[in-house]
């Protein structure tokens, strides 16, 4: 039997120096961190404070920088809100750091979420931990990076169309999207109010679970979170039968084999399998992205130099104040959603538009329903490419736009999904992607560890574990 | 989308378009409205919008006031401050 | 009007009431007016990022009751939206406010012009979120967001309004109902209630004209100077033929007219859209049921009734039904048997004085509603006169005493004791023979003299009925 890493005492005096510089080693090549500083986390609370008994005592973990943590920063990965430091901290952290968590640090990510590769960011490059000429993916990849190089065992992350679902798959760890409303938005600076969560990379299923089970809560400053207790799974987390999306999917070669062969494992273990389609899924994409930058557009108004942020050097008057603020502050994705989403709700507009869009919506929640009144989890794939290269040798922002489809789902319905690696194929990580009925994480957490003992998921041979042990086993 | 309604949208927004901006910007804001046209392929007549995934209970606070702990932590961040005024400059 | 004859004249009002609550409407800061600026805020009435609204329970109580009292439809479900425009005191650059589903609506106020009642119909109440304010210093503009998210209520009428003094009537019935109800302070020097109107003027019979704004009403005086200014302005202009402009004005207080606010091209394109952050609210039982527990007698229907059934003035009950607590205590004190006329004439006069001179409202005085019913009592039984009765009023403010109490303790008790007047009557005359002769000699003009006089040696305290009574036998 392996022994379980005791991060409290790992970290305990000379072991956190150890444990600082070797992540700045590593960091230096993968660029997860925007803000490294654990001294600083832990005054968040005292050390003497933290309990063994509490679930994640002296365990450090990372935070997407659209996270708030007090007296860090919280810049969102834009040069608009560069030097913003959070007075507050998000409900999910406050849950986080009350069961003994270290935050250690924030992430990188795409500007304001606005991207699937990281790239985005103004303030610096994450880099694939499997290979460092490849994307993280996005936006949450800073975090999603970390967890991969073995920096820290868990991270928390957000999920606006498949933010945290597709940068897990592209970095080989586990990325849990969990139920809209099931986890307090407080503090997650909003791109897309009605669509996003906060959601948790793991390398580890049990710290999946673990975390998850802290964060979830009704809680009084978010209105649209509602009590997990008041929707039990009528199967326990028990799955027997599983819906797979089929069809035409336009998957790159190792994306198919995975999925593939998933579905055998999945007979193997004895699971029904029953072949589905999706006949929304087509217009998933252009939905999300009208309702995504129509919230945007208004949730990123607030940032006009006045309060906070980027402020000009010079300006005349208060609408050159703005203007430039905006103009200066903001990278040219944001601008481009903020434009976008301004477009689709003009009056003249909205109807075909926003409207329509919120429509198909509503079909796409009934195909859903359709869905889980046949099966208890559906398999579909996170993205149809593997991690792709920085750059021009990727894949261009429409195409990446186009490549949410299978994400934006979960997003759209309000659904949990949870991303799950299956294994390496060109050195570069594989996965799939399991959704389920609202509030019935467990059934998720259940699949991805059935799954496990069927599948070799190895580590990235640059950045093996850490620590000898075993993560999260309790 | 022509110009000038790339303009009026911008003017929205606040957002200034420099003229380096308008070829690149406004090709890609055409693009993503080409794509949403897609969904005009979907018959919607019968179907009502969700705006919020589950829809539950009322959520009401009760009346109650908290001091408010946080007001000079959040006066740092303002790039110009007077006294505890924050100052722009003058509307006219 | 210039032109009475010729042109319809027709203006709506769009009300804003600022509710009083203990704290924000999405937040727990405190709602509360003149502190130190920038004080009273917290990440979520800043904007700050990752911030989101949390709604008072109070704010949309208070809200529903006043659509309620405005007799409007209630809504058994409402919805917030964002209305989007960029402002300096709007934090998030963004109102949440309502707009496809309000509160209330399709309602009415009645009020009272010229003595007839005149039904206003109300379009519709919604609630929003205040914004910050702005002082402008120099080439700079200070910038205080202590009153940002203040739920403010927003009423708006249908333009059946044809007057500036009618608007006026409104503004004041307004601020009774939200008094009445608890809900609002209703001041207008504080902003707590303001006022925008729209005036369009038209040929007779043809309808609405073209509308105009009018904005920055901050009295409910510059409400009917301005509309009748722009009345007078939009008649005259197309009495010379010409076409009004749609536009929004400004009233300019020094002015004393209306001048063209500056206005941008797009500027009216808020691009509403429901807000993700808050669930739709739906009525339930129970809310419902508490408005039923909450809502009061309005104003107006007060004061006919205390006109109607209490026999009491126009001009008394308008006084006394101001303020709801003056109303209660007026009837509090009948409920101890006192007479309405009587209570009302005492109120609007010697006890309002008072009032006015100890800077108390009467419930909160020493005279309480069982005090002034002993004291007119006392008078009913004769105890005392009105002279006594002010004097022993003066009295209660002073020592917090019972009537009964005060009028014991000095002596103030009505002399009605034949004996003992006769004797005083007979002493006035001794001493006072000049007196006496002229009045023999058929002067009566001394009569009053001597009639004081017997007033003065009883301490004030003679019954006057049997003192006359005794002097005319003496000298008849």
């Amino acid at each position: 039997m392996t022994q379980q890493i005791n991060w409290k005492e790992t970290l305990a005096d000379g072991g956190q120096k150890a444990y600082i510089a070797e992540v700045k080693k590593r960091d230096a090549l993968v660029g997860s961190f925007l803000e490294f500083d654990p001294p600083r986390g832990k005054m968040a609370r005292p050390q003497a404070e933290v309990q063994t008994t509490e679930e994640l005592a002296g365990i450090p973990f990372a935070i997407k920088d659209n996270i708030a943590l007090r007296n860090f920063k919280l810049t969102c990965g834009s040069k608009m809100l560069a030097h913003f430091v959070s007075p507050y901290s998000a409900t999910a952290v406050e849950k986080i750091l009350a069961a003994g968590g270290i935050p250690v640090g924030k992430t990188n990510m795409d500007e304001f979420g606005m991207g699937s590769s990281t790239d985005t960011s103004a303030l610096g490059t994450t880099s694939n931990p499997w290979d460092l000429t490849k994307v993280a993916g996005g936006s949450s990849g800073g975090s999603a990076a970390a967890v991969a190089a073995g920096l820290v065992p868990f991270a928390l992350g957000t999920d606006t169309g498949g933010s945290v679902r597709q940068p897990a798959n592209f970095c080989g760890v586990y990325g849990l999207k969990p139920t809209y409303g099931a986890v307090s938005r407080y503090g997650l600076v909003a791109y897309a109010s009605s669509l996003e969560t906060i959601g948790v990379v793991a390398r580890e299923i049990p710290y999946l679970e673990k975390v998850f089970n802290t964060i979830r809560d009704q809680d009084e400053k978010d209105n649209t979170t509602a009590d997990w207790r008041d929707f039990s799974d009528p199967k326990e987390g028990e799955v027997t039968k599983i819906g797979v999306l089929t069809g035409s999917l336009g998957l790159d070669p190792g994306v198919a084999e995975a999925y593939a062969q998933v579905r055998q494992e999945l007979l193997a273990l004895g699971y029904e399998i029953v072949e589905m389609q999706l006949p929304m899924l087509d217009y998933a994409v252009p939905a999300y992205y009208t309702i995504a930058t129509a919230e945007a557009s208004a949730n990123l108004a607030r940032f006009n130099g006045i309060r906070y942020g980027h402020r000009p050097v010079y300006s005349e008057n208060p609408e050159e104040l703005v203007q430039k603020s905006r103009d200066e502050g903001f990278g040219a994705e944001v601008k481009l959603r903020i434009l976008l989403g301004t477009y689709v709700l003009r009056s003249g507009f909205q109807d075909q538009f926003y409207l329509r869009a919120q429509k198909i919506r509503t079909a796409l929640v009934r195909d859903f329903d359709k869905v889980f009144s046949q099966v208890d989890g559906f398999l579909l794939p996170v993205f149809p490419t593997q991690a792709f290269s920085h750059g021009d040798g990727g894949l261009d922002p429409f195409q990446q736009k186009v490549a949410d489809k299978f994400t934006t789902t979960a997003n759209l319905t309000g659904l949990p999904a949870l991303a799950i690696p299956t294994g390496v194929s060109g050195g570069l990580p594989t996965g799939v992607q399991f959704m389920a009925p609202a509030f019935c994480e467990d059934r998720l957490f259940g699949l991805a560890r059935r799954l496990k003992s069927n599948l070799t998921l190895g580590e990235p041979p640059e950045f093996p574990a850490l620590y000898a042990g075993q993560e999260g086993r309790s | 989308m022509d110009i000038a309604e790339l303009y009026t949208t911008a003017e929205l927004a606040q957002i200034k378009l420099e003229d380096s901006e308008v070829e690149s910007l406004g090709g890609e804001v055409s693009q993503m409205v080409a794509y949403f046209k897609k969904m005009m392929e979907v018959s919607v007549d019968a179907l009502e919008p969700t705006t919020h995934a589950f829809i539950k209970k009322n959520r009401l606070r009760p009346d109650t006031f908290h001091p408010s702990t946080l007001a000079d932590d959040i006066l740092e961040q303002s790039p110009d401050l007077e006294d505890r005024f924050i100052c722009i400059p003058n509307v006219l | 009007m210039r032109y009475p004859t010729k042109y319809d004249s027709f203006v709506g009002l769009e009300i804003h009431v600022q509710l009083t609550t203990e704290s924000k409407i999405f937040c727990g800061c405190r709602n509360r007016f003149g502190d130190e600026p920038n004080t009273n805020v917290c990440p979520v009435c800043m904007g700050l990022p990752g911030s989101l609204p949390s709604l008072n329970q109070e704010a949309m109580s208070k809200a529903y009751l006043v659509a309620k009292a405005l007799h409007c439809d209630l809504a058994d479900t409402c919805l917030f939206e964002r209305k989007n425009y960029f402002y300096p005191d709007l934090p998030k650059n963004y109102q949440i406010s309502q707009f496809a589903k309000p509160l209330g609506t399709n309602g009415w106020i009645d009020i009272v012009v010229d003595g007839v009642t005149k039904r206003v119909r109300i379009h519709e109440c919604h609630l929003e979120e205040d914004a910050g304010k702005m002082i402008h210093a120099g080439d700079m503009s200070l910038v205080d967001y202590n009153r940002t998210g203040t739920p403010l209520l927003e009423i708006v009428t249908e333009p059946d309004l044809n007057l500036g003094e009618e608007a006026e009537i409104l503004i004041h019935e307004l601020r009774r109902i939200v008094r009445y109800l608890g809900v609002s302070d209703g001041n207008m020097d504080e902003g707590s209630m303001r006022c925008d109107a729209n005036v369009s003027v038209n040929t007779k019979g043809a309808g609405l004209g073209r509308k105009v704004e009018v904005k920055n009403l901050n009295s409910s005086r510059f409400v009917r100077l301005s509309l009748n200014y722009e009345i007078d302005r939009q008649t005259e202009i197309l009495e010379d033929g010409g076409t009004v402009v749609q536009e929004t004005r400004l009233w300019n207080e020094n002015r004393d007219q209306t001048i063209v606010m500056r206005s941008k091209e797009n500027a009216n394109d808020y691009r509403y859209f429901p807000e993700p952050d808050l669930p739709p609210f739906r009525t339930t039982p129970e809310f419902l049921a508490d408005l039923e527990t909450r809502i009061v007698e309005l104003p107006l229907d007060r004061r006919v009734r205390l006109v109607s059934t209490l026999g009491i003035s126009q001009t008394q009950a308008e006084v006394i039904g101001e303020e709801k607590a003056n109303a209660d205590y007026f009837e509090k004190v009948l409920e101890y048997g006192a007479d309405g006329p009587t209570v009302a004439t005492w109120m609007t006069g010697d006890v309002q004085k008072l009032l006015n001179r100890t800077g108390q409202s009467a419930a909160e005085s020493p005279l309480t509603p069982e005090r002034f019913a002993e004291l007119l009592t006392l008078m009913a039984e004769g105890k005392i006169h009105g002279k006594i009765a002010k004097t022993i009023l003066e009295l209660v403010f002073e020592k917090n005493k019972n009537p009964r109490v005060i009028m014991a303790e000095q002596g103030l008790e009505q002399m009605n004791d034949s004996g003992e007047l006769a004797k005083l009557v007979s002493q006035v005359l001794v001493d006072n023979p000049v007196a006496v002769e002229q009045i023999k000699a058929g002067d009566t003009k001394p009569m009053g003299f001597l009639m004081g006089q017997v007033m003065k040696a009883s301490g004030g305290r003679a019954e006057p009925g049997m003192v006359q009574k005794m002097l005319k036998e003496h000298l008849g």
